[in-house]
């Protein structure tokens, strides 16, 4: 799968279409580059020095589709979306498509921030098309989408991240591009207006719409679109499933994670020295036993105090508790300065889904956190509850 | 992408023109009060302080300064303004996918109405105070406002571009748009400078329109039609010009800014 595209077949021409794409940076650094720059560009040639961002991109877009794209901060996702969108050139390769494309690249793409939110919005709509009558009609949707009330009438310097992201929300939820391109948006802003975007996302994808989402959080990807793209030093290092490629960078990331704390461990006063976790019955409705077993060290024979912390794999958290909250500390075991201890979570109701367990080493004093080590896990079965726990309920007659 | 480029100038223009006026106590009147104050202080000072005469005819000195310098102005302000558009929006260039040119356009257009404007009014003070010319020379000056907008327009885009890549050009384009003034018949009837200056001054495309203006509202003075169609193609070939360096340069100008 690695660097080659996955066929999305459909009998319908592609909305966009990505052909060769690869966008090199001059380094314009140093008094001269720019006059240099000029001079080659106006001669037809590339800067004489570059930076290359993203390299050989070939990618389809189909009507209807929810691709994802995931990587580490620098991978070039702003990069491909900005190319698609068409705020860069590329250095080679094209973007074919006429497509009604729907951008929130940055915060409140495109927004000036001396100017109030009434006229930043008409400026977004112009972008799309709408003026006149036609905004005049759809202005009083855009301000009720955009809940800010007063604020639509201010300077957008005044706003709040999570008030501009809900602004050009509510742009795109009225305009309804025929390409929805949102990079890290839903990462800003209220829990409550980030869910009311992903209802409205779930139904523009149900009524046809596409979906290019750039985002961090692999339960987004996972939740909205069908298929991903996982970009890795400016190529496409994985594109298929939106599982399947999450699931392999969320590898890759643990992997990488798991070096680094060693690194990190080996000149670390407190680690953890071993984690791990059995589970017992979890898919009873009677809930089910979870048991950390832990073992830490310190390099100068003190005893660590150690925290655990439950969470949903979105980042929700469940609970969290250590031994310095419930008074105990973690026995010796061995030579001085390795501990040990056993967290047992009891009667746990947990909801089908993803989950984190992580698990901290402290200082003596409980007051710096020195290494971290996690677990992810799945929780099977079928459920149509809400919410994280499965509480224990009953009906009963008036 | 296909873009709407239309609605997006209107509203360019339309924050072009908030931005003039945005905060001011007086706000829009300034666009009749600035010109109207300019021409006070023009015929007070070589009306009644220092007494001047044209060279030419029996138009009165301040009369004969309004219609030159007004139309050089627009000229002037158009480029200036123009030179920085690309920097001064470029937080928006690189976020919103429209044709960067737009921005110059907005700057351009957005000052030569202000200014047109003015030059309007201006003329309406010049008429009460007896200026009369015919249709011809009417025609004349439009077409001499035309070509110097269209210059205006052409030097911006080169010099707006050419800014992103070299960043002393804006402080350049205002020391030449000053040297120019004096280049230019603003202040004198190029007929009072000794015959080889004033043939050397004629190869200024920019003197034809404004001989075209003056001459065309004041009746004195022949109407440059030859020299106004030279001065017409010069514009057109700078706007090729800056056509061909967008197309070669200015593909990459996000990446500059």
């Amino acid at each position: 799968m690695s660097g080659a595209a996955t066929p999305m077949t459909t009998r319908e021409a592609p909305l966009v279409r990505v052909e060769g794409l690869s966008k090199r940076y001059p380094v314009v650094g140093a008094s001269g580059d720019r006059l240099s720059a000029l001079g080659r560009l106006l001669l037809g040639r590339a800067p004489l020095r570059e930076v290359e961002v993203l390299s050989g991109i070939d990618l389809t877009i189909h009507r209807g589709e929810s691709l994802g794209i995931v990587g580490e901060n620098g991978a070039g996702k702003s990069t491909l979306l900005k190319l698609i969108t068409g705020t860069l050139t590329p250095s080679t390769g094209r973007v074919v498509g006429e497509a009604r494309i729907g951008a929130l690249l940055e915060l409140g793409a495109g927004f000036h921030p001396e100017y109030s939110g009434r006229d930043n919005v008409r400026m977004a709509a112009a972008i799309h098309g709408l003026a006149g009558e036609a905004l005049a009609a759809k202005l009083p949707e855009i301000e009720a989408f955009a809940e800010i009330g007063r604020y639509f009438d201010e300077p957008v310097k005044h706003y709040s991240s999570g008030m501009v992201v809900r602004l050009g929300f509510a742009v795109i939820a009225a305009t309804r591009p025929d390409l929805l391109i949102t990079d890290e948006v839903l990462a800003v802003g209220d829990e409550r207006f980030q869910k009311k975007c992903i209802r409205w996302i779930d139904q523009y994808l149900a009524e046809g719409g596409t979906l290019l989402l750039v985002s961090h959080s692999l339960y987004h990807v996972q939740k909205l679109c069908r298929h991903a793209i996982w970009l890795k030093d400016g190529r496409i290092e994985a594109q298929g499933d939106a599982f399947d490629v999450t699931q392999r960078y969320q590898a890759w990331l643990e992997q990488r994670e798991a070096a680094d704390r060693t690194a990190i461990a080996a000149g670390g006063d407190f680690r953890i020295d071993a984690m791990e976790v059995a589970m017992h019955g979890m898919e009873s409705p009677q809930g089910g036993t979870i048991r950390i077993a832990l073992r830490a060290s310190s390099r100068h024979g003190e005893r660590p105090h150690l925290l655990v912390g439950l969470s949903r794999i979105d980042g929700t958290a469940i609970f969290g508790t250590g031994t310095e909250i419930d008074g105990v500390q973690a026995w010796p075991i061995g030579s001085p300065g390795q501990v040990g201890a056993q967290l047992v979570l009891e009667d746990v109701r947990l909801q089908p889904g993803d989950y984190r367990l992580r698990a901290h080493a402290m200082d003596p004093e409980a007051l710096r956190v020195f290494d971290t080590v996690e677990r992810t896990f799945s929780v099977g079965g079928a459920s149509r509850e809400f919410g994280l726990l499965r509480l224990p309920h009953r009906w009963e007659a008036p | 992408m296909r873009l709407a480029s239309g609605p997006v100038l209107r509203e360019l223009l339309a924050r072009e023109w908030r931005e003039r006026y945005q905060g001011s106590v007086l706000g829009v009147a300034w666009l009749g009060l600035l010109p109207l104050a300019q021409l006070a202080v023009l015929a007070f000072v070589f009306g009644t302080l220092l007494p001047a005469r044209a060279s030419s005819g029996a138009l009165p000195y301040p009369m004969f300064l309004a219609l030159g310098l007004f139309p050089w102005l627009l000229f002037a302000n158009a480029v200036n303004r123009g030179v920085t558009a690309y920097l001064d929006n470029a937080g928006l260039i690189a976020r919103v996918p429209l044709p960067p040119s737009l921005y110059v356009h907005a700057r351009v257009l957005g000052s030569v109405i202000v200014d047109g404007a003015g030059l309007l009014l201006v003329l309406g003070v010049l008429v009460a105070f007896g200026l009369r010319f015919d249709a011809v020379g009417a025609m004349a000056a439009l077409c001499g406002v035309a070509v110097l907008a269209l210059t205006a327009l052409a030097l911006a885009r080169i010099a707006a571009l050419l800014q992103v890549f070299v960043r002393d050009l804006a402080a350049l384009v205002g020391q030449l748009t000053g040297l120019g003034f004096f280049l230019a018949p603003v202040l004198y009837e190029r007929s009072q400078l000794p015959a080889a200056t004033a043939e050397a001054l004629g190869w200024n495309p920019l003197v034809a329109p404004l001989e075209a203006i003056r001459h065309g509202l004041s009746g004195e003075g022949a109407l440059p039609w030859a020299a106004l169609g030279v001065s017409a193609c010069v514009a057109v070939v700078l706007l090729g010009l800056s056509l061909g360096l967008q197309r070669r340069a200015g593909r990459h100008i996000e990446d500059f800014l």
